[in-house]
This record gives C-alpha cells, sequence and structure tokens, in this order.
C-alpha cells in the first residue's frame, strides 16, 4: 500500500482535527470538572451527551427550531438533571474509592440509555441541517463542524472565565484543591458539588447539540464519547482542566492523523496506545494532575 | 461438629454437580456451565480488584483475548479444544504482563480508565485483524457436540480460580496485597515491593477469565468482536463479586450464583427493561450494601477474615 501524503492532505488532516478536538475538549471538560470537584468518574457523562442531542433532535423535528439555539434549551435541562443526580445518587459515591463511583454512574448510564430506548426507540435520527463545505484553497471545511467548533470555543472560554473570574468559579476551584480548606473559608461545598455535577453535564448537552447536526443519532451513540472524554483527561491531567483543553484538540489530531496513516478503525487503538505511553513516561498526564 | 456437617454438605453438592450431567437435560447443562463462567469471572475479578484495591473496569479484556486465542488456534492449525483453551489462559496472562507492567505503577484512577481503554482497544483491534479474526464477520468453529465435557472443564476452572483465592487469602502474599489494599505507602514502607505483588494478581486474575473465554468460545461455537468483548460483563462480573462480598473467599461465588438465579428467573421475563432493571441493581448494591452479604456479616458476627 503505497499512499503518497501531500501538504494538502496534512493541511486538512490538522484542520478536521482541531474542528473535531475542540469538541472533545468542550465534553471532557465537563467530565473532569466532575473528577477535579468531587473524585468521582462519571461514565454517564456520554448518555447525558445522548440526551443534549435529542433534545435538539426533537425541538428540530417538533418545532422546527434551530439546532444552534436548542443549544439554550438543552444546556439548562442537563443542567438540571445533571443537579438532580448529584443531589439524589452521587453525593452517596464522593469520596469513596473509585470503584463505587464507576459502577454507581455506570448503573445510572444503562439505566438512561435504556430509557431513551423506550422512550425514543433505537432508530437512527438525523437532523438534517446544515450540509456542505467552505472551500479554501485545497482545504474544505465542513460548515456543520466549523460552526460546531466555533461554538465549542466559545462555551468553552466561556467556562475558563467563569471558573477563572467569578466568585463562584473560585468557589469551585476551591473545593477541588481542598475541600477541607474551602469549607474552613465557608464555602457550602455540597452547593458547589450539585453545581459542578449540572455544569458538567451542560457541558455534554451542548456536545450533544452540536454533533446532532452531524451524526446520526441513537440511543447508545453516547458511550464513545465517555471513553474518549476519558481519554482526553487522562492525557491532559485529570483534574486539571487547561489540560482537558490540551488533551482534547490532542486526540482530535491523533485521530485524523491515524486515519490518514492507518485506517479510521484504529484512530480509538492509537489514541490508547499514546494514553499509556504517556502514563509512563509522565504518569500524572502532560499537564500534571492529581492522583486521588 | 458444624466444621464436619459442612464438609458433608459440601461433598454432597460437589457429588451432585459431578453426576448432574448424567441426569440433567442439555440446557441445564448449558446453563450450569454458564453459572461456572460466572463463578470463575467474579472470583478472578475479586483476586485483583478485592484483594489489592485496584479496579480492574476492563477485565472482560482477558475473557475476550482468551477466546479469540482459542479460536484461533483451533480454526487455523487445528488444535483440540482443551488444549486451546489454556492456551488462551497463557495468552491473558501475556496481555496483562504487557498491560499491568506500565499500569500497574499507577495510583488513583488511571489504572481503572487505563483497563476500560484496554477492553475498547482488543475489541477495535479483533475487528482490524481481519485475516486472524475473520474482522467483524467473526470466527465460527467447526461444529462440536462437547457441552458435557466442556461443564466439566468450566467447572473444573471456577473450582480452580476458587481455591487460589483461599490459597492466596490464606497466604502471606495475600496479606501483602491486602496490605496494599489498606494503605499502599504503608505497605511500602514496610518493605512490600508493591509493584511486584500487584502485579503477580494481576497476572493470576488474568488466566481464569482467559480459559473461561476459551471454553465459551468453544461451546457457542462463533466468536466475534462485540460479543467477546462486552463492558456490560465487567460489570456483572464485578456486581457479583461486590454483592456476595469482595475480598473474601466465597463472597464472589455466592455473588454470581444469587445474580444469575436472579437474572434467570427474574430478568428474563423484563426484556426491554432488562437494563434498567441491571442499573437499578448496580445502584442500590452500590449505595447500600458495598461491603457486599459476606462483608456485612463478616463484621457482624467477627467472622473470620477468610470466609
Amino acid at each position: 500500500m503505497s499512499l503518497v501524503i501531500t501538504p494538502a492532505m496534512l493541511g486538512q488532516v490538522i484542520v478536521s482535527g482541531l474542528l473535531a478536538g475542540s469538541l472533545y475538549a468542550m465534553v471532557a471538560l465537563g467530565l473532569g470538572l466532575i473528577f477535579g470537584v468531587m473524585r468521582v468518574l462519571n461514565v454517564a457523562h456520554g448518555p447525558l451527551l445522548m440526551l443534549g442531542a435529542y433534545v435538539t433532535f426533537w425541538l428540530f423535528s417538533t418545532v422546527g427550531l434551530n439546532p444552534y439555539l436548542s443549544l439554550l434549551v438543552s444546556m439548562p435541562l442537563l443542567y438540571l438533571l445533571g443537579m438532580l443526580l448529584q443531589r439524589f445518587l452521587v453525593y452517596r459515591v464522593v469520596d469513596a474509592p473509585e470503584l463505587s463511583s464507576l459502577l454507581l454512574t455506570f448503573g445510572v448510564s444503562i439505566a438512561v440509555v435504556n430509557l431513551a430506548q423506550l422512550a425514543f426507540t433505537s432508530d437512527l435520527r438525523a437532523v438534517e441541517y446544515l450540509t456542505g463545505a467552505f472551500v479554501l484553497g485545497p482545504i474544505a471545511f465542513s460548515k456543520s463542524r466549523l460552526i460546531a467548533c466555533a461554538i465549542a470555543v466559545a462555551i468553552t472560554a466561556a467556562a475558563f472565565l467563569f471558573l477563572q473570574k467569578t466568585r463562584l468559579g473560585k468557589a469551585i476551584r476551591a473545593v477541588s484543591q481542598s475541600r477541607e480548606v474551602a469549607q474552613v473559608c465557608g464555602i457550602n461545598v455540597g452547593r458547589i458539588h450539585g453545581i459542578a455535577f449540572g455544569l458538567a453535564s451542560a457541558l455534554a448537552a451542548a456536545g450533544g447539540s452540536l454533533v446532532a447536526v452531524m451524526v446520526a443519532i441513537q440511543p447508545e451513540m453516547g458511550q464513545v464519547y465517555t471513553f474518549k472524554s476519558f481519554l482526553v483527561i487522562v492525557l491532559g491531567g485529570a483534574g486539571n482542566y487547561p489540560g482537558a483543553l490540551l488533551g482534547g484538540v490532542l486526540l482530535g489530531l491523533i485521530e485524523q492523523l491515524s486515519s490518514l496513516f492507518l485506517t479510521t478503525q484504529v484512530n480509538e487503538a492509537v489514541a490508547y496506545i499514546l494514553l499509556v505511553v504517556v502514563l509512563l513516561v509522565r504518569p500524572t498526564g502532560l499537564l500534571g494532575g492529581r492522583a486521588s | 461438629m458444624r466444621r464436619a456437617s459442612l464438609t458433608g454438605l459440601a461433598a454432597l453438592l460437589l457429588l451432585g454437580l459431578l453426576l448432574y450431567p448424567l441426569e440433567g437435560t442439555g440446557y441445564g447443562v448449558r446453563l450450569m456451565l454458564q453459572l461456572f463462567m460466572w463463578i470463575a469471572l467474579a472470583q478472578s475479578w475479586n483476586l485483583i480488584s478485592g484483594l489489592t484495591g485496584y479496579v480492574s473496569f476492563g477485565h472482560v479484556a482477558f475473557y475476550g483475548t482468551g477466546a479469540y486465542a482459542t479460536g484461533i488456534v483451533i480454526t487455523k492449525l487445528g488444535w483440540p479444544w482443551l488444549a486451546a483453551a489454556l492456551l488462551g489462559g497463557l495468552m491473558a496472562a501475556v496481555v496483562a504482563l504487557v498491560i499491568g507492567w506500565p499500569c500497574l505503577r499507577l495510583k488513583g484512577p488511571y489504572f481503572a480508565i487505563a483497563m476500560l481503554g484496554l477492553n475498547e482497544v482488543l475489541r477495535v483491534a479483533a475487528s482490524y485483524f481481519e485475516g486472524l479474526t475473520g474482522g467483524g464477520l467473526g470466527l465460527s468453529l467447526p461444529t462440536l457436540h462437547a457441552s458435557v465435557p466442556i461443564y466439566y472443564a468450566m467447572g473444573l476452572t471456577a473450582a480452580g480460580v476458587t481455591l487460589l483465592a483461599y490459597v492466596i487469602l490464606t497466604s502471606r502474599f495475600g496479606l501483602r496485597l491486602m496490605t496494599i489494599r489498606e494503605d499502599e505507602v504503608a505497605a511500602e514502607a514496610m518493605g512490600i515491593d508493591t509493584f511486584r505483588y500487584k502485579l503477580y494478581a494481576f497476572l493470576l486474575s488474568a488466566v481464569g477469565p482467559g480459559i473461561v473465554g476459551g471454553l465459551s468460545a468453544r461451546d457457542q461455537g462463533y466468536i466475534e468482536p462485540i460479543s467477546v468483548f462486552p463492558l456490560l460483563m465487567t460489570i456483572t462480573m464485578i456486581v457479583m463479586a461486590l454483592f456476595g462480598g469482595k475480598g473474601t473467599i466465597w463472597g464472589p461465588v455466592l455473588g454470581a450464583v444469587l445474580l444469575f438465579a436472579f437474572q434467570e428467573v427474574v430478568w428474563a421475563r423484563f426484556i426491554y427493561l432488562h437494563q434498567l432493571l441491571f442499573g437499578a441493581i448496580i445502584v442500590t448494591v452500590v449505595l447500600v450494601m458495598p461491603r457486599g452479604i459476606l462483608g456485612v456479616l463478616q463484621q457482624k458476627y467477627n467472622l473470620p477474615r477468610t470466609i
């Protein structure tokens, strides 16, 4: 199999990688937030993304709402759901060994997927909204992916601004640095946990609404994002928020590069091998994270 | 006296299981075969995760490895199934060595995530190397009606892994593993080479699922990537071990028997709600009895550590 790789192909791959990576970064930031704040590994992150995609699909197919505007519905809805999940179930496994949080959220995850199958059936759904691409020289930019990337970057930037500048954001970071000290400073840790889980779910929902335009929607679409988000946060360093961004972009690039040099089938495997190598060289991820 | 009657009961049970295929229906034999499989899987998971606290969140990877190793040497090289299944166990241990050597040095959640990833990657690999594995189409094994011999082989595996758990739990090796579980830093300070013992436990815990995977592949006669690497199977063995009591000898066995029976009797009636119910069971076990049945009894009645 001889394959000539032209600079244009490489450029195309890098562009596609960055476009995909920005979405991964946003979704994984949610997962990283939950882990950072309460040391919970949320396996249900992908299924929450799936719910976000369904919100967009139903709003689009019943009332014809613009899929990008549906973010304004899917994010608050999932924020609420995330908060409820935290308030009623997840708070019990905060600080428990990781087995508890993994299993509990897995239980939630399969229950959510099963409910989605019952409510929405397993039919493949699609939001046919934006197709085609802008062409700039030798490189094509898929319209839906470009817009998704722009929105993801904006949401991620907003999330970071929120974490950096606002009192609530500072409280969240304080809790993820040291729960005890945060508590001593008068921060209501339980409330922060709920908000963090809600925000993370909203980020997942945003991811779901954005991919709804690009991929087939079905109840099991989310699991692959759970796995990718885990890869991303470990690559970047679990509990390290800028690390999630770096990891996301990296994952997008690796996937595209490996589909150029190998086949698309193996890009998860390539990303995983990279993960193991990173863990060997820097056990706490590229930007340094925390052990549990 | 109590001990003697217990031994008598166990001997009677063993005799019953030995003679069962003579009387039982084909369906019954297959059912028991599956129960043995779950006991072996739950007990194997217990060896690494119940004893050291390192959560293997992709233990089914070893089951799938065994299934594929067995399937390949049977179809391509014409090996007899028993030898092929043993090779499956060996190959699973090799995979465990390759993945455990880098990943068991990590603390915290990284090991769990790495194991979750391993399973995904092996599934991808199984569909990618089409020449060897048949890719997504799967691998059909030559027809063979050997449920009864496989029943004995599977039963022996389940008994073997449980015996292994007994030997480990009552040895210094087991004590070291449990020290690692309770406090790894303290274990290191006491001079335990934690990495080495974790790796030993991990290798041992991979062999059982490898053999079981091989035997199941032979019994079912057909394997495909999705059917031998399901995350749900990992979760099922974990929940069984957890429900019965992880870190004990008989907990995983008890958990496997109870959940398997429950599955056959209750779940089979609710096909559409299957996953929802299982999700509810998982959540309940984690929240209500994370120590499991034997764990609770152990604490309440001051039972010995080695039950």
